[in-house]
Formats: structure tokens, C-alpha cells, sequence
């Protein structure tokens, strides 16, 4: 009898443990996973600490007795969220949802409060929030949401709550488009808008005696809003700027890379995802373009590690910041990775969660209207960006600032601006 | 001419790569008369078969065997995975679909690549995962050519994609399976009636096809480092493009059309503006279709009246 040869088998082994390893492993997840074991056991120590720091500073605050009626009354609500958890910019939402699970988790402990999430995927397209935002007024339990992610779902998804209720609030933790918190009378947002960024960059590249710039966006709202405003502080300061413009799906810009002039001092790149920004940094290096580039808060990522680059960021790396370096090591203990994105999501659901908690407080079971109230009222003297919480009568960040890191050889980035 | 030159080893690079997609989607049809949408989610789950023997082998930074023997095995598993899934299109989507109406399969394709698409949302998540090719070959090694130099990535994808365009038109114009194939995008009725096994023709067109995009995939995610679940819907209309502009059907035509597409948007970055590469790209789409109803190499279809 002819023995059947075991090489078909062999290699489909192969194969699957190949296919398996490319879903466990993963050069993005590989060093958050190392790292989060070791610390998960101090984190909801560490995540207490933080929040009962947080709550005394709000302009509501009640004295330690009120806990004693939290207990009596629960406060109960719904929040929502919006945003891209498929669809080609899940790489987003992913995050922030589980930022969003992690905070509501933290937040419902420490305050006691019964809060619970409906989730709403937008897919980052503008019809797909309009419908959500429509249901989410029409789920009476739901007092507030955090989200849409990008400007242009903030404004489709804004009109519509503008429209039924306004009196419902929408916390935006990435959207960052000038001007847009003033349209709609619930929308606040937790980060800086481009008018922060923009100047921020075009400032510090100025300083560092910049002549020619060299620019692409990303094609998305994000990145346009933030080349503009990038654009206009440059050439105010005299600089010649080039703009150029690439989807966010390319993944070959050899091309592109080949046209940056060579007396250009910066590549400026406002893109949302980092690793296309490490594709154009190794597409530069392999056509011996040298200057350096200056990326984007949505470059600011383990994806992109390019050695002497600059990227802009939000806050001071979270994991130098005593309380959020904990909440950041809870996080990653129960999930896998994290990128900028995130924790904008914990001061979002911060900001609904105490403004709720505080309604509950004065003995009102909490609605639209008084959580809203409440969310303008948001006085955090400290966040997990390791910056103030407070609005302006726009719902922008009352003290949204940039700060700007420089990569270094050992992956580290050190402040610089 | 350095600029003229770099420009063109883009074009080269990128174009070897959307024909190599660009074939599957010109041999299904050819047999068939389908649209594989599906076809561009082939080639990104070969991208990340590629990736996963790398992850296995120990990563760009740290190998386990050989530069060589790493790079041979992840193409190994990148032809194994896409041409099992598209056999298995084949099978479970267009085969019970074969004698429906002509709409069917289609709407099933696009079924499909959505089907794809989420599988590897979930089996990947949606991070990216990169290659990191430069830790596997420099970036300074490479040949030069006057002024510039090509990485040696970029001319490993080029030589690879040429040997198989080369070695799949004498398999189509020399071998009896490839004569059977030929027969069978003729007149799949008169090649049953000839005693040729049209199932199995089908199968191993799929079966090529899907392997030429697994190594796609590949050479994708080494030259140009990115690959993540969505990669394969933008790859697969820009090859589509170009198998239509060639003349869907058509090998050589799916070759060509790939070329120029890659050309076309490395020229048109280089000489005109990013901003209107895809612009450019699809207008010359429209522009051959007035002019060549059937693409560049389209035969005109003779039908009995």
C-alpha cells in the first residue's frame, strides 16, 4: 500500500500556527503586553487615588456625608458612545470604546454609581452618526455621549441632536476642528482644537529657523483642519509651505517622497495613522531624504519611532503622569493596546460620569438638562492628561495645550516644546 | 532624469504589484465572466500569512533561520492561505451560484469581501502590523542605476513579479492545463463537450489567481511595510482598474494594465500633484473605455445573431 506523504499536512500546520500568529503577535501589542503584567495588581489602587483627587476639585463637589445618599439613592444612567468601531479607521475606535469600558468601569466603582453604555459604531460615516444620534435621543435612559471621533461625524451627528434635543450633550474626545463646539449647544470636546495644534507646530518649527516646509495631509478632516491652521501660522512667519495630499489608505508614497525638495527643513505630516507616517519616514531614508519630520498628536504613537522626529501630543506622555501612568497600566492590564486616542475617552466619560454623580447628589434622578448643565460646569483641577477640565461657554477646552516630543534611540521621547 | 528615474522604479514597483492582482481578477473573469471582488481581501489575508510566519520566525529583528529561507516561507504560506480561501470562494460562494442569474455572483463577490473583511477585523483586530522590512534588508543595500539606487526589496519584487508573469503566459500558452483554461474562457460549453473538466479548470484558475495575490500581499507588506485588514479594497479596485484598462480577460492585458496604473500614479505624483492621483488614475480609466470599449488587449466578443 503507497504510504501517503505527510508534507500536505506539515505545511498546513504551518500555516495555521502562521495565521495564529499573526493575530496574537504583533510588533503594536508586543511591549504594552510585556508591560502591564507586572503593574495591573497596583492599578485600581492607583486609579482611586486619581479619581478622588479629580472629584474634590470640581466647583460641585459635595462633602464627604453626600456619599452616605449615594448610597441610599443609586444613580443610575445611560451614556452612549459614537464611534468608528468598524470600518476603515477601527484602529480608533477600537481603542477608545475600550478606553470608554475601562473608564466606566473606574469611574462606576469609585463613584458608585450604576452607569452602564449603549454602543454605537458610526464606521467614521457621517450617515451611519446622524441615524445613531437619532436613536440615542430617542433611548430616554441615555442622559449624554462621548463621540463622534472626527469633526465631520461631530457635525453630522451634532445637527441631528441639535434638532431633537439639545439639551442632550455630546462629548467629542477627538474632534478637534475649529469652531465647531460653538455650532451645537450640547457639544464639548476634552482635547485642544487645531487652532492650539497648528500654531503650537508652526511656532516651534519657525524657532528652530525653518525656511520650506514641506506638508501632506491625510485627506481626512482631521488632517486638513490641522494642515490649514498649520499652514496659515507658517506663512505668517514667512515660511514657504508645500502642500501635497495623500488618502489615508496609501500605503506606497515612494512617489510623493521623491518630490520633497531637498533644501526643505521639515516634512510635516497631520496624519491619523502613525504607521503610515513610519512607511513614509523608511520611503524618505530609502531615497536619502534627510529632514526631519515633524508629525502630528496622531503620529504620536509606538508605530511611529523614526530616531530625531518630532510629534505633538496633547499632554506630557500620560505615563509620566503619577495618576494616569496607573490608569494607563490598568488599562493595558485588561486590554492589549493602546495609541493617542485613548485617553481623551477616560476625561470624556470623567467629565459625563461626575456631572451625573453630581445631579444625583442634589437628590435629582439625572436628565438631559441638568447633566448638561452640570458638564458646563466641569471644573477639573486635574485629568489623566495631566491638565485642567474645564469649558468655555463654547464647550472647547478652556486650557487646551500642545506639547511637543522629540523620538529617541532607545524609543523614549523627550519633551522639546 | 534622477527624478524621471526614481519616478520610474516607483511606478515599476508599485505597477508589478497591482499586476499581480491585476491577474486574478482577468483570469477569473476570463472563464467565468465574474467580478472576484473578493480577490483584494485574498491578497491581504496572503499579506498577513506573510506576516505571521514572520512572527513566528522571530520578527525582522531577531530571526530564527535565514534572511532568504525566512522570505521564501512566508511567500510559501502567503500562495497556501490565499489560493485555500480562493478555492474556497470558488466553492462556497460562485459555484451554486454558476447557473444563476449573471447578477448573483456578483452581489455574493461583494458578500464575500465584506465577509473577508470582517473575518480579519476579528482574527486581527484593527491595528496595523509592519513588516519592519529594513531590519530584514538594509535599506542602503541595493543595485544602482545611474544616479539613484534601488533597495534591494523593491528589485526583489520587481524580478519576482516578472518570473511570474513570464512563467504563467508559458503556462497558458504551452502546458495542456493552460490549453484546457484557454478553451474553457472560450467556449465553456464546447470545452465540456471536448471532455475537458471544467470544475477543475475553474478550481485551478482560482487557485493560481489567489496564489499570484497572496504574493502580492507579500511583496506588499515588504516593500512597502503596512498591512492591515482594509488593505486589500483599495489594491483590488486599482488593480480591477487595471485589468480593465489591459481588457479584462486578457493576461497580457492585466500585465500592461497594471504597469500603467503603477506608472500612471507614480508620474502623475511626481509631475502633477498627489492630490490628483486617483483622479488621474480612474480618468484614464474612462479615457481607454471610450476609446477601447474592451480595454487595450480586448478582443471584440463575436456573438451568434
Amino acid at each position: 500500500m503507497k504510504k501517503r506523504s505527510q508534507w500536505p499536512k506539515m505545511v498546513m500546520l504551518f500555516v495555521a500556527m502562521a495565521l495564529v500568529a499573526a493575530a496574537c503577535g504583533g510588533d503594536d501589542d508586543a511591549g504594552a503586553g510585556d508591560d502591564t503584567t507586572t503593574t495591573a495588581a497596583a492599578a485600581p489602587a492607583a486609579t482611586t487615588t486619581a479619581t478622588t483627587e479629580a472629584a474634590p476639585a470640581t466647583t460641585m463637589a459635595p462633602e464627604p456625608t453626600t456619599t452616605t445618599e449615594m448610597e441610599m439613592i443609586p444613580c443610575v444612567a445611560t451614556i452612549g458612545f459614537i464611534g468608528p468601531i468598524t470600518g476603515p479607521v477601527a484602529f480608533i475606535g477600537e481603542v477608545q470604546l475600550n478606553w470608554m469600558q475601562y473608564a466606566v468601569d473606574v469611574l462606576n466603582e469609585e463613584l458608585s454609581t450604576e452607569i452602564s453604555i449603549v454602543e454605537g459604531d458610526n464606521q467614521f460615516d457621517t450617515a451611519q452618526s446622524a441615524t445613531l444620534a437619532a436613536q440615542f435621543v430617542d433611548n430616554a435612559d441615555m442622559v449624554a455621549t462621548v463621540g463622534p471621533a472626527g469633526s465631520d461625524n461631530v457635525d453630522a451627528a451634532g445637527a441631528v441632536f441639535e434638532d431633537l434635543d439639545p439639551d442632550f450633550s455630546f462629548v467629542s474626545p477627538s474632534s478637534t476642528r475649529e469652531g465647531i463646539a460653538a455650532t451645537y449647544t450640547g457639544m464639548f470636546r476634552t482635547v485642544p482644537t487645531d487652532a492650539d495644534q497648528g500654531p503650537t507646530t508652526a511656532d516651534f518649527m519657525i524657532a528652530e529657523g525653518a525656511a520650506k516646509v514641506f506638508l501632506v495631509d491625510d485627506q481626512s478632516s482631521y488632517s486638513t483642519g490641522l494642515s490649514d491652521s498649520t499652514t496659515a501660522a507658517l506663512e505668517a512667519g514667512g515660511v514657504e509651505v508645500i502642500t501635497e495630499s495623500v488618502s489615508q489608505d496609501t500605503t506606497d508614497f515612494s512617489a510623493l517622497v521623491s518630490t520633497i525638495p531637498d533644501d526643505a527643513d521639515f516634512v510635516y505630516l497631520p496624519w491619523q495613522v502613525a504607521a503610515n507616517g513610519q512607511i513614509f519616514a523608511n520611503q524618505m531614508a530609502e531615497q536619502g531624504k534627510t529632514m526631519r519630520i515633524f508629525g502630528s498628536d496622531g503620529m504620536d504613537s509606538e508605530d511611529f519611532t523614526t530616531v530625531g522626529s518630532l510629534v505633538a501630543a496633547f499632554a506630557p506622555d500620560i505615563a509620566g503622569i503619577a495618576g494616569s501612568a496607573d490608569l494607563l497600566a490598568g488599562f493595558l492590564a485588561e486590554y492589549d493596546d493602546t495609541n493617542t486616542f485613548g485617553p481623551p475617552v477616560f476625561a470624556a466619560v470623567q467629565v459625563i460620569i461626575e456631572a451625573t454623580y453630581r445631579v444625583c447628589l442634589t437628590g435629582q434622578t439625572p436628565d438631559r438638562a441638568s447633566v448638561q448643565a452640570e458638564i458646563a460646569n466641569t471644573d477639573l483641577a486635574d485629568s489623566i492628561l495631566g491638565s485642567p477640565i474645564s469649558f468655555t461657554s463654547d464647550g472647547d477646552l478652556a486650557e487646551g495645550q500642545f506639547f511637543i516630543f522629540e523620538i529617541q534611540e532607545d524609543g523614549t521621547k523627550t519633551l522639546v516644546g | 532624469m534622477e527624478f524621471f528615474l526614481q519616478q520610474t522604479v516607483n511606478g515599476l514597483t508599485l505597477g508589478s504589484v497591482y499586476a499581480l492582482l491585476a491577474l486574478g481578477y482577468s483570469m477569473v473573469y476570463g472563464i467565468l465572466k465574474l467580478l472576484n471582488f473578493a480577490h483584494g481581501e485574498v491578497y491581504m489575508f496572503g499579506a498577513f500569512a506573510g506576516y505571521g510566519v514572520l512572527t513566528v520566525l522571530g520578527g525582522s529583528s531577531a530571526p530564527l533561520v535565514p534572511i532568504w529561507l525566512m522570505i521564501l516561507l512566508m511567500f510559501v504560506a502567503a500562495v497556501v492561505v490565499s489560493s485555500t480561501i480562493g478555492v474556497a470562494l470558488e466553492r462556497f460562494a460562485y459555484r451554486p451560484l454558476r447557473n444563476s442569474t449573471r447578477i448573483a455572483p456578483l452581489i455574493s463577490a461583494v458578500g464575500a469581501s465584506f465577509f473577508l473583511q470582517a473575518a480579519a477585523l476579528l482574527l486581527f483586530t484593527a491595528n496595523s502590523r509592519s513588516y519592519d522590512a529594513p531590519n530584514l534588508i538594509a535599506i542602503q543595500t541595493g543595485i544602482p542605476i545611474g544616479p539613484i539606487r534601488v533597495w534591494m526589496v523593491r528589485v526583489m519584487v520587481i524580478v519576482t513579479s516578472a518570473v511570474l508573469m513570464i512563467l504563467l503566459t508559458l503556462w497558458v500558452n504551452r502546458t495542456r492545463t493552460g490549453k484546457a483554461v484557454r478553451a474553457v474562457s472560450f467556449d465553456r460549453e464546447a470545452a465540456a463537450m471536448m471532455g475537458i473538466d471544467v470544475d477543475k479548470v475553474i478550481v485551478i484558475t482560482f487557485l493560481i489567481g489567489s496564489a499570484l495575490a497572496g504574493v502580492g500581499g507579500v511583496m506588499v507588506g515588504l516593500v512597502f511595510g503596512r498591512v492591515f485588514h482594509l488593505m486589500g479594497f483599495v489594491a483590488g479596485l486599482k488593480a480591477f482598474t487595471a485589468a480593465v484598462v489591459g481588457g479584462i480577460g486578457s493576461i497580457p492585458g492585466a500585465m500592461f494594465g497594471g504597469l500603467l496604473i503603477g506608472f500612471a500614479e507614480a508620474y502623475t505624483t511626481g509631475y502633477i500633484s498627489s492630490t490628483f492621483q486617483n483622479l488621474i488614475v480612474f480618468a484614464l480609466l474612462v479615457v481607454v473605455l471610450l476609446v477601447r470599449p474592451r480595454g487595450l488587449f480586448g478582443r471584440e466578443e463575436l456573438v451568434k445573431v
